[in-house]
């Protein structure tokens, strides 16, 4: 299961510092441990901690999985029940330990998540969401109906606590203290390498493919880290209430979960915690306003067509985003050395070689039978005019489209049919026509995702290693000083100079650049193109698709032509600019 | 084999109420490319309102026109209030507010009727006839003639009227619509509104079978759109003969197999569909595009 | 430190049950509270209404002979949702307030097995009107049932569809939900012991909108005689007109539902001529009359079982205190488990050690369109 290979984020390999700069949390955390272990609760006050807390725990999964991620689970309540049932059936049936059986609950629910997710997750987000209550419906089905097993709708009863916490309050602890740790575990995966591989999938899932991470991957992980949380946390229910029945985990209480994140701020593991805190605590406040049947859950379904209009980033969201800007601005980023561009050289003379590409929507021919020999070390440029087929072309060289025939040979690898992460991971390095930078990161966030390329050999171990070459690329295209700001803050040549550094930071063995002078102005153009003869003096080689003939003229040595969707010409710069065939694609032939 | 035309017959009725609202579905889904998850409140607004009329003592005609006309504004308000001030963001937070949309709509009508399920007598007086071994439920047979009527009007309007050439236009491409002079959020406004008919359509025709509940839209709904998918999603073709192939398989697989897992039947039919044949009966299109 | 933590604790508590707290705060002392944890919101919202105005009635009985103790009492109410982490929350609220002598629990099973540890943990007696037998017969001291559990339910169905009707072929037809999968259960067990084991065990969804399958299998199952247990009264009516439709006409002995007001209305004729058993039948005894004659006059609509078995509740705690003279729980529960022969409006209390009180059922005839009451069954074991 190599989805689950790097699903725990590592806080551990982390330096010293930051360990010393999370003190507070865990003093707090410990005080807050003490509190709910020492203090004299009443049953009541009881009851709704430990099911704000356990509840909780769930609703990190979602953060994770809508917050993190991008997709949509309206299951979290099955899971939940897989953990709260393994527990239940466990310890009361089987008369099995109680850590055993949530370690079980932990372990099944990692197993359904996963598959849930592999079976699904190719698909968008619409088919998402369909699955997900299709599944929670037949988990519903299957606990009301399979007597044998859970005992129908009659439900699980005297679930047992382990022995070390066999009072309310010390097991009340005891859950306070795994929300701490999850706490802390969700608070900082979006730090960590999937972490950010999450937030990139979640921000554009095509610029995140061709910056070598793979999406699908990705999004099972989420989801299986999702499923897990759900199921410790039902696990963590059952043994504190002792008593589970399907009703617990039905479809509407897979609803109550996206409410509680979406209304605390999906984004944060505190704002699950106010989410969960308040749509418990305020049913109870408002127990008065129930004399009407419906008038409650009225306003309740009111209030979420408001949140999401007025409120889209939750409670949390709104609190943390004047701070977080503020912050983002006094954090002065570190001051970088040179970028260095090292090239793979493992093939031969030509970088990449594509020999009778095509590509076919159904009867369109966009792409037809198209040859390309790039040399190593030059700048080569692919133009034509509109619809000749060019981006087609790009895209089925990155792997967004997969060839309809032909062969796609870079340094000496076949990458015909590999994934885009996979041919990034071969050396290949990509910008877009319309910008496609990760919006909800800052500039350095960007590029570091980029620096993150599997088989980068120019960059060390360690997130400082990371931080080092992400700022070099940075400086390298001129914005090093402005790296901690977000992306929504830069003007549309900047973000296309940031595209190019995420690309840069990757060090890859071919660039490919898509109308890059597209939208500039005649400043931009220009320092663009000192950009361009920067990187070719290091010997990176570059394939350019641009309209900007003097751009094209200037910056490449070899040009092809592409005409609908067919090669027309190919060749030496000047030459091919003079060819017959081409002023004539160009200037129409009367 | 009576008892296969039998459960045919019935597989087929409750087979063309999913289609209905599936239809309902697919029309929002083309113009919005969001799905609506009160589309299945729709139908339970819609019987709703059509028990106040009858019982207020209206004559079933009228009950029938101002139950519609109610759901045309229902229509408009949900497209004010729930779709177009989030017309800009990503299909999640729309989807989120349609259920917020849905639980609003069945718990404000649970606070003005009260949670007892009530009677809505059905278009016929005869409830139904006997046609050798089978028993033809009669608002079933209704069902079935309007469903094949709204197959056909569908055809013509899209195919044949300006209007529904304009629909067309604006669900394939929004920004082509608009260079064409085409007011995209008006046709988005009469999606809406169509489709709040069509969904009010299906609960009225259904009430007198199903009885008229708080929870009938949501069930429903559900089955309505695993047929959606099952066709083929956003084909209009797809969602009837879905709906139509749904209301089969579960009937059948009631009788042979196992009644407590009936619901379950049409959910593993899904996803069978879905890792299996993502595009659906009918579909071409899978992925979003690039 | 001891005392800043204590009263840090009593303002959290505060602020978390300030409107329980401020609502009781002036009472202290003067009255003998009794706890209520009933639905006023969610599905059967209704219904939980018609619980409280029984048990309000019953209340304004006892204090105007004297109260409790020469107390008057006063019913605490709080809203458990209609769902088990509702009644758990509402029943911990309520038995956090120490001066509750006792409680009623809930007339869905699932939800007081949900709230039963709880019951435990606080160790004062709790009424309940669930019906799934094991709830007594788990070892749980402190809950005393106020209607005829479910054996009992299916043993009258079973004796009168084969002693009365002299039908031996059944047909079950039963909600795979938790009470009628127990009721379907206690029938086949109880026919099993009469020699006559049904032909046809059938469960099916709540909420199902098409019961043809069903049908044609209790049709094809050859059986003579029907026994029910739906719980939910469209998808009663949706089955008995498809019954009807697909010409099925035997007779048809059912749980509560066959014979409630609301799947009358529904069903209309499909219904007409069926059998059903009811824990209350206003025309039963004297005791029910009067209570249905109370009740009419004070809401103006007729009573059901939702408000006989609370106001019995409220009668025979009342009474169980006053005769243990003490408010002391140990005491209280003595004195219900000693409560025999006592007439009250769903039958005649005779509290075994359990803590049933009643053992058998009423049968009701649904004569077109109007329940009437047929006879009474009474188990002594």
């Amino acid at each position: 299961m190599s989805a689950s290979d790097n699903m725990i984020p590592a806080p551990a390999v982390r330096s010293k510092p930051l360990i010393i700069r999370h003190l507070p949390y865990f003093i707090g955390a410990a005080v807050l441990v003490a509190l709910a272990a020492g203090m004299q609760f009443d049953g009541y006050i009881l009851n709704i901690l430990l099911q704000a807390t356990t509840f909780s725990i769930a609703v990190f999964g979602l953060s994770v999985v809508l917050g993190l991620c991008g997709q949509i689970n309206l299951a979290q309540a099955a899971f939940f029940g897989f953990g709260a049932y393994a527990v239940g059936l466990g310890t009361a049936d089987l008369h099995l330990n109680f850590w055993l059986c949530l370690v079980g609950a932990c372990a099944i629910t990692l197993v359904a998540g996963a598959f849930l997710g592999m079976s699904t997750l190719r698909l968008g987000g619409h088919y998402l969401a369909m699955v997900t209550i299709s599944f929670q419906q037949i988990v519903t089905l299957v606990m009301i109906n399979a007597v044998g097993v859970t005992h129908g709708p009659d439900g699980v009863a005297n679930i047992r606590r382990p022995e070390l916490f066999q009072s309310s309050q010390s097991y009340l602890a005891f859950c306070v203290a795994m929300l701490a740790i999850v706490g802390y575990l969700v608070w900082h995966l979006p730090d960590t390498k999937l972490g950010r591989a999450m937030r990139a999938v979640r921000d554009n899932e095509l610029a995140a493919g061709v910056n070598g991470i793979d999406v699908f991957r990705t999004k099972v992980s989420a989801f299986a880290v999702c499923a897990v949380l759900g199921g410790l946390a039902g696990g963590l229910f059952a043994g504190g209430f002792a008593y589970v029945s399907p009703d617990q985990f039905s479809f509407a209480e897979s609803i109550q979960f996206l409410t509680m994140s979406l209304l605390g701020g999906v984004a944060s593991p505190i704002g699950s915690v106010i989410g969960t805190g308040l749509l418990i605590l305020i049913p109870e406040w408002l127990r008065f306003l129930k004399s009407v049947p419906g008038l409650y859950l009225a306003i309740y379904g009111l209030s979420v067509i408001l949140i999401i209009r007025f409120m889209p980033d939750g409670i949390w969201g709104f609190v943390s985003d004047a701070f977080t800007r503020w912050r983002a601005h006094t954090k002065a980023p570190p001051v970088a050395g040179a970028l260095h561009l090292k090239p793979a050289t493992a093939g031969g003379d030509i970088v990449l070689e594509v020999t009778g590409l095509s590509k076919h929507f159904g009867g369109l021919k966009a792409v037809d039978g198209v040859d390309i020999a790039v040399k190593r070390g030059s700048v080569h440029a692919l133009i034509g005019p509109n619809g000749s087929g060019k981006t087609t072309t790009l895209n089925v060289l990155s792997g967004l489209y997969k060839a309809t025939s032909g062969k796609i040979v870079l340094d000496g690898t076949d990458i015909t049919s590999m994934a885009p992460h996979q041919r990034t991971a071969a050396g290949l390095g990509r910008t877009f026509q319309n910008i496609r930078l990760f919006r909800s990161m800052t500039a350095l966030e960007n590029v570091e995702i980029g620096a993150e390329r599997p088989s980068n050999t120019m960059i060390g171990k360690g997130d400082d290693a990371l931080t080092e070459r992400a700022m070099e690329a940075l400086t390298f295209v001129g914005l090093g000083n402005r790296a901690n700001e977000l992306i929504s803050s830069f003007s549309y040549g900047h973000q296309r100079l940031i595209e190019i550094a995420r690309a840069l930071a990757s060090n890859p063995t071919l660039l490919l650049l898509d109308e890059p002078a597209a939208g500039l102005n005649s400043t931009e153009k220009l320092e663009l193109h000192e950009l361009l003869k920067r990187i070719a003096a290091q010997g990176l080689t570059i394939l350019i698709i641009d309209h900007d003939m003097t751009l094209v003229s200037e910056a490449a040595q070899h040009i092809t032509v592409l005409n609908f969707g067919r090669r027309i010409a190919d060749g030496e710069s000047m030459a091919v600019l003079r060819h017959p065939d081409v002023v004539s694609a160009y200037l129409g032939s009367e | 084999m009576d008892l296969i035309l039998q459960l045919l017959f019935t597989g087929i009725g409750i087979g063309a109420v999913y289609a209905l609202v599936a239809l309902g579905f697919v029309l929002i889904f083309r113009a919005t490319n969001v799905v609506n998850f009160a589309q299945g409140e729709f139908s339970m607004v819609a019987a709703y309102l059509m028990v106040v009329c009858v019982e207020f003592g209206l004559p079933y005609w009228l009950s029938f026109v101002i139950a519609l006309a109610g759901m045309a504004l229902l229509g408009v308000i949900f497209n004010l209030g729930v779709y177009y001030p989030l017309r800009h963001r990503t299909y999640l937070p729309v989807i989120i507010a349609t259920i917020g949309a849905s639980i609003l709509l069945s718990n404000t009508v649970l606070a003005i009727y009260g949670p007892q399920p009530q009677v809505l007598q059905g278009w016929f007086d005869t409830p139904g006839i006997q046609l050798g071994p089978v028993y033809l439920d009669s608002q079933y047979l209704l069902i079935i003639g309007v469903t094949i009527l709204l197959v056909l009007f569908n055809f013509w309007f899209f195919e044949k009227t300006l209007l529904g050439k304009k629909l067309q236009a604006t669900s394939q491409d929004k920004e082509m619509a608009s260079l064409l002079g085409i007011s995209v959020s008006t046709m988005i406004m009469i999606t809406f509104i169509y489709s709040a008919v069509l969904g009010g359509l299906a609960g009225i025709l259904v009430a007198p079978v199903l009885f008229v509940s708080i929870q009938m839209g949501s069930t429903i709904a559900l089955k309505a759109f695993a047929a959606t998918i099952i066709g083929g999603f956003g084909d209009v073709a797809g969602a009837i003969v879905g709906g139509l192939a749904l209301g089969v398989i579960e009937t059948f697989g009631a009788a042979y197999i196992s009644v407590p897992y009936k619901d379950g039947f049409a959910f593993l039919v899904l996803i069978a569909f879905l890792v299996f044949r993502p595009q659906g009966i009918f579909g071409e299109r899978v992925a979003e595009k690039a | 430190m001891k005392l800043t933590r204590r009263e840090f604790s009593a303002g959290l508590a505060a602020g978390l049950a300030a409107p329980a707290l401020m609502r009781s705060a002036w009472a202290q002392g003067a009255t003998i509270k009794i706890g209520m944890c009933v639905p006023v919101t969610g599905p059967a919202a209704e219904q939980g209404l018609w619980a409280q105005n029984g048990a309000k009635l019953a209340l304004a009985a006892v204090n105007k002979a004297g109260g409790v103790l020469g107390k008057q009492v006063e019913l605490v109410i709080e809203d458990d949702q209609t769902t088990n982490p509702g009644i758990v929350l509402a029943f911990s609220k309520l038995a956090a307030q120490s001066d509750i002598v006792a409680f009623l629990g809930s007339i869905r099973s699932t939800q007081v097995q949900a709230m039963a540890p709880d019951v435990i943990k606080v160790g004062k007696p709790v009424m309940i009107g669930g019906t799934n037998p094991d709830l007594t017969h788990s070892g749980n001291p402190w809950l005393f049932r106020f209607r005829p559990n479910d054996n009992y339910s299916g043993r009258v169905i079973a004796d009168y569809g084969v002693s009365t009707l002299g039908k031996k072929k059944w047909a079950i037809v039963h909600s795979t939900d938790a009470f009628g999968t127990a009721g379907g259960k206690a029938l086949t067990e109880a026919l099993t012991k009469l020699g006559a084991p049904p032909v046809l065990d059938q469960g099916y969804a709540n909420q199902s909108q098409d019961f043809t399958p069903v049908v044609l299998a209790v049709k094809q199952s050859g059986a003579d005689v029907l026994g029910t247990y739906f719980t939910f009264e469209n998808d009663l009516g949706i089955f008995a007109r498809q019954l009807r439709q697909l010409g099925v006409n035997i007779p048809w002995v059912g749980s509560p539902s066959v014979v409630a007001v609301s799947s009358t209305k529904l069903a209309g004729p499909a219904l007409f001529g069926t059998y059903g058993v009811a824990d209350f039948a206003e025309d039963s005894s004297d005791v029910a009359k009067s209570f249905g004659k109370a009740y009419r006059d004070a809401y103006k609509t007729a009573p059901d079982n939702q408000s006989a078995w609370p106001y019995d509740a409220i009668t025979i705690l009342s009474a169980a205190i006053n005769k243990a003279g003490s408010t002391d729980p140990t005491k209280i529960r003595e004195s219900i488990l000693a409560t025999q022969k006592f007439a009250g409006a769903e039958g005649e209390y005779n509290f075994d050690k359990n803590g049933d009180g009643l053992h058998g059922y009423n049968v009701v005839k649904n004569d077109k369109g109007k329940i009437v009451y047929d006879k009474h069954i009474d188990f002594n074991d």
